[in-house]
């Protein structure tokens, strides 16, 4: 795979739906209201339930990694984190290639992920990942 | 403009101290939480499940999701009460800089920041222990979501006595008598 500083990531909409966060909010073993309980979150001042962050995380690395590939190694994921992401309202992902470089024997790249609904922009930031160098430009 | 604030004098003994106490995982990495996580996120990667596919890649074997490293060490829950908790799984015991600001009325909290750092992908069989630093705290700031201070500690994550990743995390804990409607909106 061929990658350039300035590509971008095929785009991405997650369709948030109440198990979608429930989901995830188990498989990570999160069990805070907020994550399942809309009468909890809202009287926390949310204006829903709302998915967890080690949801979104394994997210933002699902996007990252459909694109990148099996023989990815991510090396980090830091994210800002907005709006908060809640049923009924869709995430879209979009990335890009921001930096292109060499490192213990790997090609390491740096993408730009942004999730967003119409709230505004639930995460950004950044994901650094290795690939092999032979053959990497096949 | 640095006017006198007792409370954040209050925060500076907890500075490069423990967040809370040090933690063992409540199971080593194993294939059926890795299978939960796939199934609940969707992911697709053949390196999480497929025994004799990870071994044609660089991985050699199976792997855990590395976004799942902080699902390892979450502890286990006191189901009940958990919502009268304000959501903490146990009993929060520990003297923190969280405690001490919802002690002070600093009751809010807010996630603004994650970066998750992977040293090495975890295998079945890796057994996690964590500890944690609180890094900084803010001075009082004034946003959105009116009064607080952002506060952000590090958790290590160690396996067979080896740091194999480290979360840095940033909450702002704010005073929710302290917001002011027009600006309501975002801790930025």
């Amino acid at each position: 795979m061929r990658i350039s500083i300035g590509d971008e990531l095929p785009p991405f909409v997650l369709p948030v739906t109440t198990t979608v966060i429930v989901s995830g909010a188990i498989a990570s073993r999160d069990f805070m209201p907020a994550h399942h309980d809309p009468d909890f979150a809202r009287a926390q001042g949310a204006p829903h339930m709302f998915m967890n962050i080690l949801t979104t995380n394994g997210y933002v690395a699902r996007y990252v990694t459909d694109w990148a590939g099996p023989e990815a190694l991510l090396r980090n994921i830091k994210i800002r984190l907005g709006a908060p992401a809640i049923p009924g309202k869709p995430l879209h992902f979009s990335g890009r290639v921001e930096k292109v470089g060499e490192d213990r024997d790997e090609r390491v790249i740096e993408v730009s992920v942004r999730a967003a609904n119409d709230l505004g922009d639930h995460a950004t930031g950044t994901v650094e990942l290795g690939l092999p160098l032979a053959g990497s430009d096949r | 403009m640095a006017e006198c604030d007792a409370v954040r004098e209050s925060l500076e003994k907890y500075v490069g101290k423990p967040m809370g106490p040090p933690s063992v995982a409540p199971d080593p990495v194993n294939v059926p939480m890795i299978r939960h996580w796939v199934d609940a996120i969707d992911d697709r990667n053949p390196v999480y499940l497929d025994e004799a596919f990870a071994k044609t890649t660089r991985h050699g074997g199976i792997v855990a999701p590395p976004a799942m490293l902080q699902a390892w060490s979450m502890a286990r829950p006191k189901i009940e009460g958990i919502a009268e908790r304000g959501g903490a799984a146990m009993e929060i015991t520990h003297d923190n800089p969280i405690s001490a600001l919802n002690a002070a009325g600093f009751t809010g909290t807010l996630a603004t920041n994650s970066e998750l750092e992977f040293v090495r992908y975890l295998r079945p069989g890796d057994h996690l222990s964590t500890t944690n630093e609180v890094e900084s705290i803010s001075p009082r700031k004034t946003t959105g979501l009116g009064q607080g201070y952002f506060v952000t500690w590090v958790t290590s994550y160690k396996a067979g006595g080896e740091v194999v990743g480290r979360q840095r995390f940033r909450v702002f804990k704010f005073d929710p008598r302290t917001i002011d409607p027009s600006r309501l909106g975002s801790a930025r």
